[in-house]
């Protein structure tokens, strides 16, 4: 009796499993297309000869469906297999590891600077001689180490306070009115005030699930470290001395007192969220980067005269000439340890991407990206436009000298100080230590290294 | 008589503690049972007790969303497959190695015994990176073949189990099959097997909720350009493209929950009868 | 019989073998190999000798990890058995709804890790919304109950389970004796059943406190080691040195934790069989 309720259950189970597999095989099918996460573009391959293939591990989610469709494009036109794969927010270095330890390594990856690059130079070819270095506008975007070029960045940006100009506006100022942090403070101090009376808050959440606080623990950090170098006419150090963190303070109580959330929401609070309640008209004011502006304004809730990016004043210097925060971390290495026709392939690949009319469109408009190669096309991006009048104008960018962080590490260090300090945990100090002595600590063990 | 109306009485306020427990036990589920038909922004923290009213309920459109844009149901087919090939093999690979052991006494027998049981204790994080290298190496690295590291790193618990179990067996069946002229195979086949069938499912119920819901082997082990298990898919809902989408998160989760349930549920009996059989045996 | 069956070794002990040599004995071998030498990927291997053992100790969050992990064993590995083993005594009375009660309380068991973790995150964070508290992942004491709370959750069935036959293994004969012998309640539960049930005792400790000690998924999803690493668990403590942090000297300590971790968690588990193998009895 026993058995054969058991050979029943078996045959039942053996049923289900093949039913699934019926499903899965068509839900696959259908849904490979439109999602494409780990999609291959491999559809074309078989028929041709080419013998290389690429393997992009790709750092911007916000790009990953972009770069699938560009991966596709190019693979049809030449018939090389292209596989994107983005690594989820803040798992690159993880993924990253974990890919290139495996006999299929990816070909092509990013590093964010000179740290990074330190961790990978072994792994970097040289492209010295290469086409795609032809192409550069500018020396500065090639990443070297001795005489070698091992990386070239591909993507300027900018970032900056995102405005929403209209709701400025019925708040009874314009962007005009900003132009240094007291202004700022006053502007954002005011609308808090009347915050019930305007329907809207000044400042988006300042998101800190660790998906997101990188907007806090990198970019923002930037300004402090940024001023501290300009003061010492340096470009990198082993010790920073936090001469600026009080201006950090300042503006992140700014954020986080003038927001549209208590403080102690924000550690379960995305960037994805801050997005969405700027879209939705809860916020003036988006700390956030000239990347944001194919998401912005896609679905047609912003045009290009709503919005506006202003410097984020930080109440030092010659705040009247600061710019927006350009510069770049994403420098693309091509793995020297992959096969030889997989390094060919994957140097056609970039430089098809730099040179070619799609290759250049996608990039400039469906990724919203500058890219300091001789065959740009002009950005619609209405951020990047400011970021040039600006320059033109006689305003001084701020350079991104968060490539210099000692680490990963450091920067996650910072970020749950952060949040603790918002959420009224921990307290500044907390993010001082991790701020200056969190910096030596992380410098003096990769100086052991 | 007035013993017996106490405990009545003591039992019947168990049973309500009890019950109680149960409620606080199976809760968890249903939030997110109910957080997984409603709309987004209804699901912060301050939201997530709140039933699903009209105007936050969403109907399945999380579970449609879910399914499709992490292409759930192939997720849902690796991990299927891999848990029912991974398992299926362990226990026929195991239960003959397991045999052999315990009949035949030699240095072999005695030194891969005390491997087995060696490994047992060793934690994941010791071998992960030769692992998956190993793995990488040998091309084992796709949810069809991935069942052999799977043998590999298992087989320390399903052999000491179904030794636990053999060693108390009467070797007197199996000699009697020997003078009847079955060889080693139609033995193991025709007498230990149906004998072994208890051990089998309890051996079977920890494999394969180790299987299914293993996250960090298929990790790091998997092709990621083409793979991704369950666990895999819904780690990716938390800080993929700089968000989290907490309602297809949920769906998902209610995805990978309902069917283990109802397979307990459907035959919850060997279950539990497996889990004694492997705890005392072992 | 013997001779016949070791003729065919090749068919019941070679497939098993073979991956074991694969999925287990090279990587471990290798693995410890690897603990003496710096590396990025296996291409550039390059030896330091104990090296990475001094440097276990420069980042103090091993050492936090260790704490933080033996506290968390030693409190699940006493809580649930010790709930475990009042629901068993409870389920052992005959009560009404025994039945549903045990499928019930077994139930979570079969969830996994990963998935634990985010059920009980959104429970807890918005248990301590509603408290006015900060959220799981900004206060390691919170951090700390919480792993507790989803780890008896998830493991009480199981070992209830255990208990229960344990207990319905104890001969009725043996307590009625006490009982006649004039024994209170109290007096047959730790002079008869707790030491006629010792075997149970050993095999749910022992599951508890590897489980615990070992714990990684449910770390992982429920606080990730927030915050600032102060939730961190050994095994998550590995897994971040080794592939989160970026550095060729990071993956060679990485291996060495794991080895020291590897030799923790034997001590722990020779000890303890020692231990409650000493208090059976012999049946």
């Amino acid at each position: 009796m026993k058995a054969k309720k058991l050979l029943s259950l078996g045959i039942a189970g053996t049923m289900a499993v093949a039913l699934l597999a019926g499903c899965s095989s068509s839900g696959s099918s259908s849904s490979a297309a439109s999602s494409g996460d780990t999609a291959t573009s491999e559809a074309s391959a078989a028929s041709t000869t080419a013998a290389g293939k690429v393997y992009y591990l790709n750092f911007k989610p916000e790009q990953d469906e972009q770069w699938q469709a560009l991966a596709k494009v190019y693979t049809e036109q030449t018939g090389v297999p292209v596989t994107v794969v983005t690594a989820a927010s803040g798992e690159y270095e993880t993924t990253l590891m974990s890919e290139m330890a495996k006999s299929d390594a990816p070909t092509l990856f990013q590093v964010n600077g000179p740290i990074g690059l330190a961790n990978w130079k072994d792994y970097c070819y040289d492209l010295t001689g290469s086409d795609i270095l032809g192409q550069l506008t500018s020396d500065t975007y090639a990443l070297k180490d001795g005489d070698a070029t091992l990386g070239i960045g591909y993507v300027i940006e900018s970032y900056g306070l995102i405005t929403n100009k209209t709701l400025l506006e019925k708040a009874g100022y314009t962007i005009d009115d900003i132009k240094s942090f007291e202004d700022l403070k006053k502007v954002a101090e005011d609308i808090t005030a009347r915050q019930d009376e305007l329907g809207f808050a000044a400042f988006t959440s300042a998101g800190m699930d660790s998906s997101s606080d990188w907007r806090y623990k990198t970019h923002l950090a930037n300004l402090p470290i940024y001023f501290e170098y300009q003061d010492e006419g340096i470009t990198s150090t082993d010790a920073i001395k936090g001469t600026y963190l009080d201006n950090y303070k300042n503006i992140f109580d700014l954020y986080i007192n003038n927001s549209t959330c208590a403080p102690t929401e924000l550690a379960g609070k995305t960037a994805d969220d801050s997005r969405n309640e700027f879209l939705a008209g809860e916020a003036v004011f988006y700390q956030n980067g000239s990347w944001e502006y194919v998401n912005l304004t896609q679905d047609g809730t912003f045009t290009d005269d709503d919005l506006a990016m202003i410097p984020i004043y930080f109440g030092v210097g010659d705040e009247a000439n600061q710019g927006l925060c350009t510069g770049t971390e994403n420098y693309w290495c091509v793995n020297s340890e992959a096969p030889e026709e997989d390094i060919q392939a994957t140097l056609d690949f970039i430089n098809w991407c730099v040179t070619s009319e799609e290759g250049t469109k996608a990039m400039a408009n469906d990724m919203g990206f500058v890219i300091p190669f001789k065959g740009a096309q002009e950005s619609s991006n209405v951020f990047v436009k400011q970021d040039q009048e600006m320059t033109a104008a006689g305003k001084t960018p701020v350079s991104w000298n968060f490539t210099t962080m000692p680490s990963e590490n450091w920067k996650n260090g910072v970020g749950s100080a952060l949040t603790a300090y918002a959420a009224g945990t921990g307290d500044w100090d907390g993010v001082v230590t991790a701020f200056v002595d969190g910096w030596a600590t992380e410098a003096a063990l990769n100086a052991t290294a | 008589m007035q013993n017996s109306k106490n405990t009545k009485r003591v039992n019947a306020v168990i049973s309500v503690v009890l019950g109680l427990l149960c409620v606080a036990y199976v809760y968890p589920i249903v939030l997110i049972l109910l957080n997984s038909l409603k709309q987004e922004r209804a699901i912060s923290t301050t939201r997530i007790f709140e039933l699903p009213s009209s105007e936050t309920f969403v109907r399945l459109q999380n579970y449609i969303y879910g399914i499709t844009s992490m292409d759930f149901l192939s997720s849902f087919w690796y991990s299927l497959f891999i848990s029912v090939s991974s398992v299926l093999l362990i226990l026929l690979c195991c239960s003959m190695c397991a045999w052999y052991i315990t009949r035949v006494h030699g240095k072999l027998s005695t030194g891969m015994y005390y491997l087995c049981v060696f490994s047992m204790v060793v934690p994941f994080q010791m071998v992960m990176f030769t692992l998956a290298k190993t793995a990488d190496t040998l091309k084992l690295n796709t949810p069809y073949n991935i069942c052999i590291i799977y043998l590999g790193f298992g087989a320390g618990l399903a052999v000491f189990m179904f030794t636990g179990f053999m060693k108390s067996m009467p070797v007197e069946i199996e000699e009697a099959a020997m003078i009847d002229g079955c060889n080693p195979l139609q033995i193991f086949f025709r007498v230990v097997c149906p004998i072994l069938k208890p051990t089998m499912i309890s051996t079977a119920i920890l494999e394969t909720m180790w299987v299914w819901n293993d996250y960090l082997l298929p990790t790091l082990v998997l092709d990621i350009k083409k793979y991704r298990t369950i666990p895999m898919a819904i780690q990716y809902f938390r800080g993929s493209y700089g968000k989290v989408e907490m309602g297809p998160m949920m769906a998902c989760i209610m995805l990978t929950v309902l069917p283990v349930v109802i397979l307990y549920l459907v035959c919850q009996k060997y279950i539990i009868e497996g889990v004694v059989a492997g705890a005392v045996k072992g | 019989m013997e001779k016949a069956i070791k003729k065919f070794w090749p068919v019941f002990i070679l497939p098993t073998l073979a991956a074991f040599i694969i999925g287990f004995i090279w990587p471990f071998i290798w693995g410890i190999g690897l603990s003496f030498c710096k590396f990025t990927t296996v291409k550039n291997v390059q030896f330091v000798g104990l090296d990475n053992y001094f440097k276990i100790w420069q980042d103090n969050t091993f050492v936090h990890a260790f704490v933080f992990t033996t506290a968390f064993t030693i409190v699940s590995t006493v809580l649930i058995n010790v709930l475990g083993f009042t629901l068993a005594l409870l389920l052992t009375r005959h009560v009404r709804g025994t039945n549903i009660f045990r499928t019930v309380y077994f139930m979570p068991n079969l969830i996994g890790g990963v998935v634990l973790g985010y059920i009980w995150q959104t429970l807890l964070n918005g248990l301590l919304t509603v408290l006015e508290k900060p959220l799981i992942t900004l206060n390691a004491t919170y951090g700390f109950w919480g792993i507790v709370i989803l780890m008896c959750w998830q493991q009480i069935g199981y070992m209830m389970i255990i208990y229960i036959a344990g207990l319905q293994n104890v001969p009725t004969d043996l307590i009625e004796a006490a009982r006649i012998d004039g024994a209170t309640s109290r007096q047959v539960l730790t002079r008869v059943k707790i030491p006629m049930v010792m075997p149970s005792i050993t095999i749910c400790t022992f599951l508890t406190l590897t489980n615990s000690f070992k714990l990684f998924d449910q770390n992982l999803s429920l606080t990730g080691g927030e915050p600032a690493k102060a939730s961190q668990m050994l095994a998550l403590n590995i897994y971040d040195t080794f592939y989160a942090r970026s550095g060729a000297q990071w993956k060679g300590i990485g291996q060495a934790k794991a080895v020291v971790f590897f030799l923790a968690v034997v001590v722990i588990a020779l000890i303890q069989l020692r231990l409650t193998r000493s208090k059976e009895v012999q049946q």
